[in-house]
């Protein structure tokens, strides 16, 4: 790559004091996503993924090595980049409009501006006619959306995307895989996204980085080769699948992980005859 | 999948309990047109089933006005105390004392409870005294207040303030400490400062539970008006209470109960009004 980087991570380590002593979260951490890039981080549960997102947000302080989001140090939260969580943490008493308002709020600007762009984002995540709805009025999927709407109000050039479908049915799920994929190639932002589903990870992203179990590291960096647009009937076609494999084997090789363990049981025999 | 967005429904759909559903029904039934829904028309005929055997039960159970009266004689007893002007007399000094107690209690509660939920040297300091003060009946000590601040409106306000805080000020606190931590965290994420994050996260989080101490407060601040009186005063309900009481006027008696028992009722109406108010989006919630 001969751009600069959009985001550049260097020999990232965490630590964390808990009640039994120090907790080492993250070692040793270090890649590059460029700009426009889709990367997507995969690992088993506990090894961090979460963590070093929100150390990307500046929501967590870095224990030492440095995080730069375009040529800038990371410290705090920062309007070149939005945060989508995992629970879709709306706020109850705001409706739609005024939920994907709220990072505007923190800044200066009449309110009418605030409000097309809120109104514009609610209709590019399709909920037109819902700007007035409280959340407990929508669906799980539908609050997702206002919850990415809410980070790409503010128009970011860096979107963190903390496993967001994650707690979707499965139908849900690749409605709005599709729907981030458009709304990835309109607005052309830099993602990252965190999740635990292989499939997911790689049907998204141009990219996939696996970490190791706690503490984590980078064990592989996996480019995704498929062509775009991308659609659901991919994820049938057998390249697909042995990507999917592909990541799969990087994570077993963390024997002692989590994720390792929840694979089916043919992994688990082959693991048994090395 | 034949819809791309099987997850969004028509807004109608989704519309909810919140909004006013369609006319299905062709026709409602004629009381509905007056204002008499389907659970005020049960609380109506629970609340008239109730006059019944009150009436009942005086007239042909209870022998001696000197126990019991109908509700018949305390409607009569209430026309002819509003004719002298001693029944409004009566009302208005008790409202008074209910009123400003339960005022500060707000003006000082409130801030209070914040205060404490926000920050840990305040808690620290504070929380033995609220703990302390909660679970003692405050209410005994209503005698030491007469003794000390007369028995005009300043002790009864003192009464009901002290029994009005703490509800408000636990509430308060336990408000703003249910804050969703998520929520503290979307707004740093989008770089609020810590004033914003108060006035636009923990407070509105908190409402409803500060409505809750009100209602609390509402309940109690009753209370302590009568029982103040009880002990040392020249006007109010309570004092209507005990000295008929000390007369065997029954009638006057239950009157002022009554009376009391609808100021409650009407109190926290109005407490409910206010939560509908600062949080309609509990509106339609359901349990």
């Amino acid at each position: 790559m001969t751009t600069p980087p959009m985001v550049s991570i260097r020999d990232f380590r965490l630590v964390r004091q808990t009640r039994g002593g120090t907790l080492l979260v993250l070692d040793d951490v270090s890649f590059d996503v460029a700009d426009r890039e889709f990367v997507a981080i995969v690992g088993p549960s506990g090894c961090g993924k979460t963590t070093l997102l929100k150390s990307i947000d500046g929501l967590i302080p870095r224990t030492s090595g440095e995080i730069a989001v375009n040529g800038t140090v990371v410290d705090r939260p920062g309007p070149d980049r939005g945060f989508v969580f995992q629970m879709d943490s709306l706020f109850p008493w705001r409706t739609v409009l005024a939920n994907i308002r709220l990072g505007l709020e923190a800044r200066s600007g009449d309110r009418a501006t605030k409000n097309r762009t809120a109104r514009d984002l609610a209709a590019l995540v399709g909920l037109q006619g819902f700007e007035d709805h409280y959340p407990h009025q929508l669906s799980g999927g539908m609050r997702q959306r206002v919850n990415v709407a809410r980070a790409l109000a503010v128009d970011p050039q860096v979107l963190l995307m903390d496993e967001p479908f994650s707690s979707l049915d499965a139908q849900t799920r690749e409605v709005l895989q599709e729907e981030l994929l458009r709304i990835w190639s309109e607005r052309s932002k830099t993602v990252i996204f965190v999740t635990h589903q292989i499939d997911e990870a790689a049907y998204l992203a141009d990219r996939v980085i696996v970490l190791s179990a706690r503490p984590g590291r980078v064990r592989a960096s996996i480019p995704i080769e498929l062509p775009r647009p991308r659609t659901l009937e991919l994820k049938r076609t057998p390249e697909f699948i042995a990507i999917v494999d592909r990541i799969w084997q990087e994570i077993e090789l963390n024997d002692s992980g989590r994720a390792a363990r929840d694979a089916d049981e043919t992994q688990e025999a082959r693991v048994n005859h090395a | 999948m034949t819809d791309a967005r099987t997850d969004v429904a028509s807004p109608r759909l989704a519309g909810g309990r919140g909004e006013p559903s369609p006319p299905v029904r062709a026709r409602k039934p004629w009381w509905h047109r007056i204002g008499l829904t389907t659970s005020r028309r049960r609380a109506l005929i629970s609340l008239l089933i109730g006059v019944a055997i009150w009436e009942f039960v005086a007239r042909v159970l209870v022998d001696g006005s000197l126990f019991f009266v109908p509700l018949t004689d305390v409607v009569r007893a209430g026309y002819d105390l509003t004719l002298t002007g001693e029944l409004q007399h009566h009302a208005w000094v008790s409202f008074q004392e209910f009123f400003y107690g339960l005022l500060l209690a707000v003006l000082v509660g409130v801030p209070l409870g914040m205060a404490v939920g926000i920050s840990t040297r305040v808690r620290d300091y504070v929380q033995p005294w609220i703990s302390g003060f909660y679970s003692t009946p405050l209410i005994a000590l209503a005698p030491l207040f007469i003794l000390w601040l007369g028995i005009g409106i300043v002790s009864k306000v003192a009464v009901v303030f002290a029994m009005a805080l703490f509800p408000i000020t636990i509430n308060t606190t336990a408000g703003i400490k249910n804050t969703d931590q998520d929520l503290i965290d979307v707004a740093r994420a989008f770089g609020y400062s810590r004033t914003d994050i108060f006035r636009k996260v923990l407070l509105p989080s908190a409402l409803s539970f500060i409505v809750t101490g009100f209602r609390l407060a509402v309940g109690r601040g009753i209370v302590a008006v009568v029982v103040a009186e009880f002990f040392g005063s020249r006007g109010g309900l309570g004092y209507l209470i005990l000295v008929s009481s000390q007369s065997f006027a029954m009638d006057r008696l239950l009157l002022a109960v009554l009376l009391l028992a609808f100021t409650g009722v009407i109190g926290i109406g109005l407490v409910g009004r206010l939560e509908r108010r600062l949080a309609p989006w509990r509106e339609d919630m359901t349990v």
